[in-house]
């Protein structure tokens, strides 16, 4: 049993710690977009 | 511009719906299924591990198939895909790396033996990390070695899925799966369904991450060349 709950616990870990991964990534182009609507509202007359 | 991701976020939406309904009805299906006589319980991780190291293996195939493109067609596209396969292939490889230990652990006596299925994988997975590592940390000219270095990846997949066939191996063969019984083969398709949509959703989130972050470089450029024409 504590085999199994290791190896499912490992695997459900691992694929929720790259989906936060991904989603701080995310959040970092957004922080990115942000800032190139900044630089283009700057730009228009 | 709403007009376009509306409907790319209610399938992406729907698609993750279907993946967590997928994943309830596998589960119960797991916990369902028969123990295995021999082995009892610590079979059931037969139901994780393998849909792992098949997408393993489809990941690494997604990596080469765009690297190629990237190679021999210059495809900035290709090259996306790749390095958005690549990172799901070392998750997964990494799950296939740990789960399978475990099992050996109750089934051999011992967590590793090198022996060509499991050295072949672990060679595999290495490669990934490699060009995970060099896409990160090599720079532009690294896109090239890294592409290549996927290519040999893809080599290493039928060494990997013959090993236990060509070489002594006391790794399960290939054909375990049509020895299963009724209530555990049904488990296992649904796990492995379960698994390869959650490969799709991952991978779409991915390389949609990738693709905004190639925009946003390019339209830094633009806006870099518009700033300097206006100052």
């Amino acid at each position: 049993m504590k085999m199994v709950a290791l190896a499912y616990g490992f695997i459900w870990l691992a694929v929720f710690s790259y989906v936060f991964i991904v989603s701080r990534r995310l959040g970092r182009l957004n922080g990115e977009m942000d800032e190139l609507r900044r630089r283009i509202d700057r730009l228009r007359p | 511009m709403p007009n376009q991701t509306r409907p790319t976020s209610s399938r992406f939406l729907a698609l993750a719906a279907l993946t967590a309904a997928l994943f309830v009805i596998a589960c119960n299906a797991i916990a369902d299924a028969p123990r295995e006589i021999t082995m009892g319980l610590v079979q059931k991780i037969f139901y994780f591990h393998v849909p792992c190291a098949w997408l393993l293996m489809l990941s690494t195939l997604v990596c080469a198939g765009g690297s190629v493109a990237y190679l021999f067609g210059g495809s900035e596209s290709g090259d996306r895909v790749a390095v958005s396969a690549s990172e799901l292939g070392v998750v997964f490889g990494l799950c296939v790396l740990v789960s399978g230990p475990l099992w050996a652990k109750a089934a051999w006596g011992v967590y590793w033996q090198w022996e060509a299925r499991l050295t072949s994988s672990l060679l595999l997975w290495l490669m990934l990390v490699a060009y995970v590592l060099a896409r990160r940390y090599g720079g532009a000219s690294a896109r090239r070695l890294a592409a290549a270095l996927a290519l040999f990846a893809a080599i290493d997949i039928p060494l990997v899925y013959f090993s236990v066939r060509f070489f002594r191996s006391i790794h399960p063969s290939n054909t375990v799966v049509s020895t299963l019984g009724p209530g555990m083969r049904g488990a296992f398709w649904l796990s492995l369904l379960a698994f390869t949509a959650l490969w799709w959703v991952l991978f779409s989130i991915r390389l949609a991450t990738e693709t905004t972050y190639a925009r946003i470089v390019d339209l830094e450029i633009l806006l870099d060349q518009a700033e300097e024409k206006k100052s």
